[in-house]
């Protein structure tokens, strides 16, 4: 007998909802089941990971044990499409900001043309305001980060056509 | 106590602080590399954060980049690991100065430890004893041969700006010294673009006995006993154990009096260990690392001390949960380190485990953040996992060794494995019976016999 791999797709939609509904009606855990797919959703646990054990250099099989994925509060669950175009991409980390200060108006915005160097956010780092430069001409499809978010390394910022 | 800490290390050694954290209900924020996205620690973390691109300059060693993760994340603490920015004095600097708590010792206690010959000079007036040698670089032939009275024949001459066992030689008498001085003198030129060099008394056949300690902000500090690690390969530490099999009792417990004494005179703070070689019954002061070793786990598994729990503890400024009294070294534990490399040639083996099953049982813990199905990166060290195994005689606890290798299933990369089985089936490891020469030597031999 021999143990198969089982691929599990996650249904994003499916646990945001889930996710919602345990913030308004103030429940710790969600467990739903459909088609033999489970999900569990719970507030403030860590991600639990799909196991599959492998046989046992015996050659006695044991049964494949698969959990559920719990979805973390505090993380991002997959990875969305991304538009096409050419992405500009975080080269470092801090908080990212759409305009120069508070109040004044966007750097850029869809529809926007630039041109090279021309400068697309600021990105602060330890006090640092960094500002983050168009590497090429085009027009501004998407502005993907939100103002006075944080930002990791290498997240998708703007998309450019 | 700290509320959220992240942790600036990868691999085994970040799960290692993580499942500390979990257990004392701190949050965690998991740095990494883009290479190291799906590692498991960045999985079952609270939070993570990318920092940079997968070599380790842009990314581990970032410390900019990692102190935007922690401000973004407002972690309070910061847990360096091991290797990286551990040692950094610069980096302990800059996480005090933006207000959180580097889980380590200060940022002085790193300095004075990082260079050789200063940390030499500090344990000397410690009253630690060092390896005999000229207390700075050499200069006339008259001086040498000065030296060598004090100092005692075989001398080792030492390249000052040295490494990698380049400008060393070895002199049994003065007409060797002077000769070897002149040699070394030419090759650390050659090598190191400056002909200083520095004598030493050369240990034949030593054994590297290491001594943790710790010690909390409120006045004491505890060992917590010795770790034998004389199995290396090119400096590299592949088997450990706790306690030493060549250590004598008495010799045990005036090595932790003299270490004890030293870091309560020193005011340390956190976990450290003094590294040494033994010879004859003399212990000679090698270096400090003032950080967490990855062989700590032997001494946790002979102790009962959870020693990330109380670095972390200790950092918050709370006192040790024991005194030295409280100590009592019961069985005896060994660590193989599992490494990505093939078992005979040592050429490393990235890629994916397509299978993977970790030993249990009775006494047995395995340290490692494989899974099956996950990809071992190309960017970093080969240490993939770390079999730690107990026992209540060193017998037992090999045996035992040899039981769970041939448990444990790895498949997908090479791994040193079948190296670890050799070991702890080798007469001269069963009898304890090595020195920090033993291993390359083995290899050597069998390398030419094959």
């Amino acid at each position: 007998m021999t143990v198969s791999d089982t691929k599990f797709d996650v249904n994003g939609s499916a646990i945001k909802e889930l996710a919602e509904i345990l913030n308004t009606t103030g429940l710790s855990e969600i467990e739903y089941e459909d088609q033999g797919c489970r999900i569990r959703v719970a507030k403030s646990s860590g991600v639990m990971m799909s196991s599959h054990m492998v046989p046992a250099p015996v050659g006695h099989t044991a049964a494949p044990a698969v959990h559920a994925p719990a979805v973390s509060h505090a993380k991002e669950s997959g990875a969305k499409a991304l538009p096409a175009g050419h992405i500009v991409r975080s080269p470092m980390v801090g908080t990212a900001y759409l305009a120069s200060e508070p109040g004044a108006a966007n750097f850029v915005k869809p529809g926007d043309r630039v041109n090279a160097g021309q400068t697309l956010l600021i990105i602060e780092a330890m006090k640092v305001m960094n500002p983050i430069k168009a590497t090429q001409s085009g027009v501004v499809r998407e502005v993907i980060v939100v103002d006075a978010a944080p930002v990791e390394f290498d997240e998708p910022l703007i998309v450019i056509e | 106590m700290f509320k959220k800490i992240l942790i600036a290390n990868r691999g085994e050694i970040a799960l290692r602080i993580l499942r500390a954290c979990r257990e004392m209900d701190i949050k965690t924020v998991a740095v990494h590399s883009t290479a190291d996205a799906d590692s498991m620690h960045v999985r079952l973390a609270d939070e993570s954060v990318c920092i940079g691109p997968a070599p380790s300059k842009g990314s581990y060693l970032n410390m900019p980049s990692i102190i935007s993760a922690a401000d973004i994340t407002g972690a309070d603490a910061i847990h360096p690991g091991v290797g990286f920015l551990s040692e950094n004095e610069t980096f302990a600097s800059m996480v005090e100065e933006h207000g959180m708590t580097f889980i380590g010792p200060t940022p002085h206690h790193i300095s004075i430890m990082g260079d050789k010959i200063t940390a030499k000079k500090t344990m000397i007036d410690l009253g630690v004893p060092v390896v005999p040698g000229s207390e700075g670089s050499v200069g006339s032939d008259q001086e040498a041969l000065k030296l060598s009275k004090t100092i005692g024949y075989p001398i080792l001459i030492k390249a000052t700006s040295g490494g990698g066992g380049k400008g060393m030689k070895v002199a049994t008498n003065d007409e060797e010294l002077l000769q070897g001085l002149r040699m070394a003198r030419i090759e650390a030129k050659a090598n190191f673009g400056n002909d200083q060099v520095y004598m030493e008394r050369y240990l034949g056949k030593p054994r590297h006995i290491e001594v943790q300690v710790i010690a909390d902000t409120h006045g004491n500090a505890v060992h917590l006993g010795e770790r034998d690690c004389s199995l290396q390969r090119r400096h590299q530490k592949v088997w450990e154990e706790a306690p030493s099999p060549g250590l004598k009792e008495e010799d045990r417990k005036k090595l932790g009096e003299i270490v004890t004494k030293a870091m309560k005179k020193l005011n340390y703070r956190g976990v450290g260990t003094l590294e040494f070689l033994y010879e004859n019954g003399e212990f000679f002061f090698i270096e400090m690392n003032t950080r967490l070793q990855v062989e700590h786990p032997i001494t946790e598994m002979i102790t009962g001390v959870d020693l990330v729990r109380e670095q972390i503890r200790v950092a918050a400024g709370e006192k040790l949960s024991f005194s030295q009294d409280d100590i009592v070294f019961k069985g005896h534990a060994v660590e193989c380190r599992i490494n990505a490399e093939d078992a005979k040639t040592f050429i490393p083996s990235p890629g994916k485990v397509t299978g993977y099953h970790a030993p249990g049982g009775w006494g047995v813990r395995v340290d490692s953040h494989l899974y099956q199905g996950y990809s071992v990166p190309s960017h970093y060290d080969s240490l993939v996992a770390k079999l730690v195994v107990y026992g209540d005689t060193r017998a037992e606890c090999i045996k035992r060794v040899d039981r769970a290798l041939k448990e444990y299933v790895i498949d997908g990369i090479s791994t040193t494995i079948p190296l670890h089985q050799k070991l702890a089936n080798d007469p001269e490891i069963l009898g304890g019976d090595y020195t920090i020469h033993w291993l390359e030597k083995k290899l050597k031999d069998e390398a030419s016999s094959s």
